[in-house]
Order: structure tokens, then C-alpha cells, then sequence
């Protein structure tokens, strides 16, 4: 199932879709980056099985005022009936035949695990309305659309004005006191390697801009580095974010997964799960974490198998800015 | 001795002048595992590798290297060169192999 079929393609659009244009707010691209397809998709789903007839498949569309039915049978997925099929049955007069002889098969499907950056990806390439979403397991597990994730991105959005929001008070807070606050974030994504280490270096130009001591900006750019890499290397993905106030830097990298299984461990000297192809890119040595504890005043690591890591590197700075 | 200085020794062509071509070179740190350079604390480095990525780039940029020598004539990808722009880091190219690289620098600096 991956070749495109009839999957009823809607109208190409030929702007650039989110996440593409370069242009696009960072919080969006940290969001796409960090929502995955099950986040977003249906998956309260409506369902036939194979010997349900087209008109009974047209009945339910129209209950249910939804534009396809997937057809599956205990989780395992074998198609879908789309508005397009429905007509054609209509045209051929085989509407009372059944949804597994004229379901669509060709289809192009998605898995649950998928950042949704790739959904979307998918809904500007392809030209369809819906994508089945399976698990890992090849089962059915919900279906996508555009209102889907319009939704979902709604949600998201006024949640992080929100965040933002709280931010900018304690900002407020921070300048009334005289202190330099600068706050950042960054997306990172797993094994994008074009891109990893671009924060770290933006990161140390602005801090070179504000004319910080020269060992200072070195340590700070130290960690973030490391930790960047570390994001890109071992996590599915994550947000580097760094701030500065009060006389100190801070620098954050979090992610979803997968965790580390022993913590004491991945901190020490040499200690790696980096594979071969990381290494021949001169990264997966296991000194990343040593050396970030190395250049930091305070370090703090949490993390459990299964679900995520945050490290926190803390770096004094004497003096602020100049 | 400046960075200029050293890419006449390695016979190195130099791809992007940066801000390093002028600067003084005081120490050399000859590797291509980049979790070893981000531990030293040299300000004025500067790097030899085999290692022809975007990434040795970055590197030097965190540790304020003087500039890039990929040795053994390794062909560089194009990313490299605009990388390098935008970190206005200096960036050579070198058919020395990494050692004899190390014997040429240090016997310039120490003529017998």
C-alpha cells in the first residue's frame, strides 16, 4: 500500500505548505516537529468489513457525513471506500456489491509514530483529502485529515500563547530588575545532520553580538552543541531552548524519546549507543554529556526508558554582558 | 605563525578566506572525531581533518578555531563552502596526509 491511487485527491495548492517556506513562525515548525500523527488524527473510527455492500458503505457516509470508510476486519487494514468508488459503483450499477471487491487498495498510508511535519508533507505531495494512519504493527489505528490537524494546531497554538504568555510577564519582571533576558528555542529533529549544530552557532553570534566574555560564550557554546547533537543522535527529535538572566545562562534540551535506561551510565567517559554511521560523522564518542557537565556550573539530567530526556546545563556568568 | 603562513606549508588551496586567513595560529589539533575538539579550550586552533562534512565546520565555529584543513585531498561537498561563508570560517583543502600534515607544521615552526 504505497503507491497512489484513487484516494480522492483534492485541489493541488502551489503554495509552499507549513514548515517549507522558511518563513514560517518557529513555534509552528517546533509544533509540527513535535506532534505526532496519533496526536492528531481520528481515532474514534467508522468501519466496514470486506462483505459490506457499496450502498451500505454509502449509507453509513452519509449518517456519519464523512467522505471515506475504511474497510478492515480485527485491526488489519485492507482499504477504502472513498466518495469517488461510491460514484463509480453508482455509474456501474454495482452498488449492491461488496466494499471489498471495489474499495480502493493503492492507497498511501501513514504510521502513528510519524512526526506530523511528515503528514503534512504527505497531504502537499499527494493531493488527498485522508490517510489511513497505521501502527507499527501494520493495524489500523485512526485515519487523518486536514480538519484533523487544522484542529489539533489550533489547540496547540493557544496552549503555547498561553506559555508565551506567562513568559513575557516574567520577562517584564526580569528587565524592571535591569538584567539582560534573552530566551530561544529551536526544533531538532532526529538524524538531520544538514541542520544539526546551525543553533549552537547561532546561539554563540548572538552572544559574540552582545560582547559576553570570551570563555563564557565558549561553555555556553559548548553545551548547546553537544546537546544539539545529542538531540539529533539518540532522541526522536526535541527543542534546544537557552535563556540568559539574572546573572546566568541556561540551556535546555528536551525530548519525547526514548529515554535513556541507565542515566549514571550515559554520563560516563566513552559510553555510547551511537551506531557505525554516527561515528564516521565524528560524533557518538559518548563524551557529549561528559563534556557538557565539564563546561556547565550546574548539570542536571532526567530521564526514563520509555519516555523523555531533559538536561539542563546552568553556566554562571560573571560580569553579563559588556 | 598566521593561518596564511600555514596553508603555504600544507600547500593547501584555500576555498574560503573567513576571518582566520590573518590570524595567528598557535596551537594544531589534528582529528575527525569531533567530541575530542570540542574538549580542548585552545582559542587559537587550528583544525586538521580528514573529515569532510558540515559538521567539522560548526565545530570550529563553537571553539573559535583560526580555521579548517581537510587533509588527504579529500573532495569537499559544496555545503561545505557556503557553510564556511556563513561562518566566515576559514576553510582549506590540503593533499598532505594528516600526519605528514602535523610534520610540515611543527618543522615550520621548529626549522632545524
Amino acid at each position: 500500500m504505497s503507491a497512489p491511487g484513487s484516494q480522492s485527491p483534492v485541489a493541488p495548492d502551489e503554495r509552499p505548505g507549513l514548515g517549507e517556506s522558511g518563513n514560517d513562525p518557529l513555534v509552528l515548525l517546533e509544533l509540527i516537529q513535535r506532534l505526532k500523527v496519533r496526536d492528531v488524527m481520528t481515532a474514534d473510527l467508522v468501519t466496514l468489513p470486506r462483505d459490506a455492500s457499496m450502498r451500505q458503505a454509502q449509507e453509513l457516509m452519509r449518517q456519519k457525513k464523512i467522505s471515506g470508510v475504511p474497510v478492515e476486519e480485527k485491526g488489519r487494514f485492507f482499504g477504502l471506500v472513498s466518495i469517488d468508488d461510491i460514484i463509480r459503483a453508482l455509474v456501474a450499477g454495482t452498488i449492491h456489491e461488496s466494499c471489498g471487491r471495489h474499495m480502493t487498495t493503492k492507497l498511501v498510508v501513514l504510521e502513528d509514530d510519524m512526526p506530523l511535519s511528515f503528514a503534512l508533507r504527505y497531504f502537499d505531495r499527494y493531493h488527498y483529502g485522508r490517510f489511513p494512519v497505521l501502527n507499527r504493527d501494520r493495524r489500523l489505528v485512526g485515519i487523518i485529515c486536514q480538519r484533523d490537524i487544522n484542529r489539533a494546531l489550533l489547540v496547540e497554538l493557544t496552549r503555547e500563547l498561553q506559555r508565551l504568555e506567562s513568559v513575557s510577564v516574567q520577562r517584564g519582571g526580569e528587565g524592571a530588575a535591569g538584567s539582560l533576558y534573552l530566551l530561544r528555542e529551536f526544533p531538532i529533529c532526529k538524524y538531520d545532520f544538514e541542520n544539526a549544530g546551525k543553533a549552537a552557532n547561532q546561539i554563540k553570534q548572538v552572544l559574540q553580538e552582545k560582547k559576553f566574555a570570551t570563555k563564557v560564550i565558549r561553555r555556553i557554546a559548548v553545551a548547546a552543541y553537544e546537546l544539539e547533537i545529542n538531540l539529533c543522535v539518540h532522541s526522536d527529535g526535541g527543542v534546544l531552548s537557552w535563556q540568559v538572566s539574572s546573572g546566568r545562562a541556561e540551556v535546555i534540551a528536551r525530548d519525547a524519546g526514548p529515554g535513556i535506561e541507565d542515566v549514571e551510565w550515559a554520563c560516563r567517559d566513552g559510553t555510547s549507543t551511537a551506531n557505525e554511521w554516527i561515528r564516521s560523522l565524528g560524533f557518538g564518542a559518548g563524551m557529549g554529556l561528559v563534556n557538557v557537565r565539564r563546561v556547565s556550573d550546574e548539570f542536571e539530567i532526567t530521564s526514563k526508558k520509555g519516555s523523555g530526556t531533559t538536561v539542563k546545563a546552568v553556566i554562571y556568568i560573571e560580569g553579563g554582558a559588556a | 605563525m598566521t593561518m596564511s603562513e600555514v596553508a603555504e606549508v600544507l600547500q593547501a588551496e584555500v576555498l574560503v578566506k573567513g576571518d582566520g586567513l590573518l590570524r595567528r595560529v598557535g596551537h594544531v589539533m589534528a582529528s575527525d572525531l569531533m567530541s575530542d575538539v570540542l574538549l580542548v579550550d585552545e582559542e587559537d586552533m587550528l583544525l586538521l581533518t580528514s573529515l569532510a562534512s558540515d559538521q567539522v565546520l560548526r565545530t570550529a565555529q563553537i571553539v573559535g578555531a583560526v580555521g579548517v584543513v581537510v587533509v588527504n585531498g579529500k573532495p569537499l561537498p559544496s555545503s561545505m563552502v557556503n557553510v564556511a561563508n556563513d561562518l566566515h570560517m576559514t576553510l582549506a583543502t590540503s593533499r598532505l596526509s594528516k600526519y605528514d600534515a602535523c610534520v610540515a607544521v611543527h618543522a615550520a615552526r621548529h626549522p632545524l
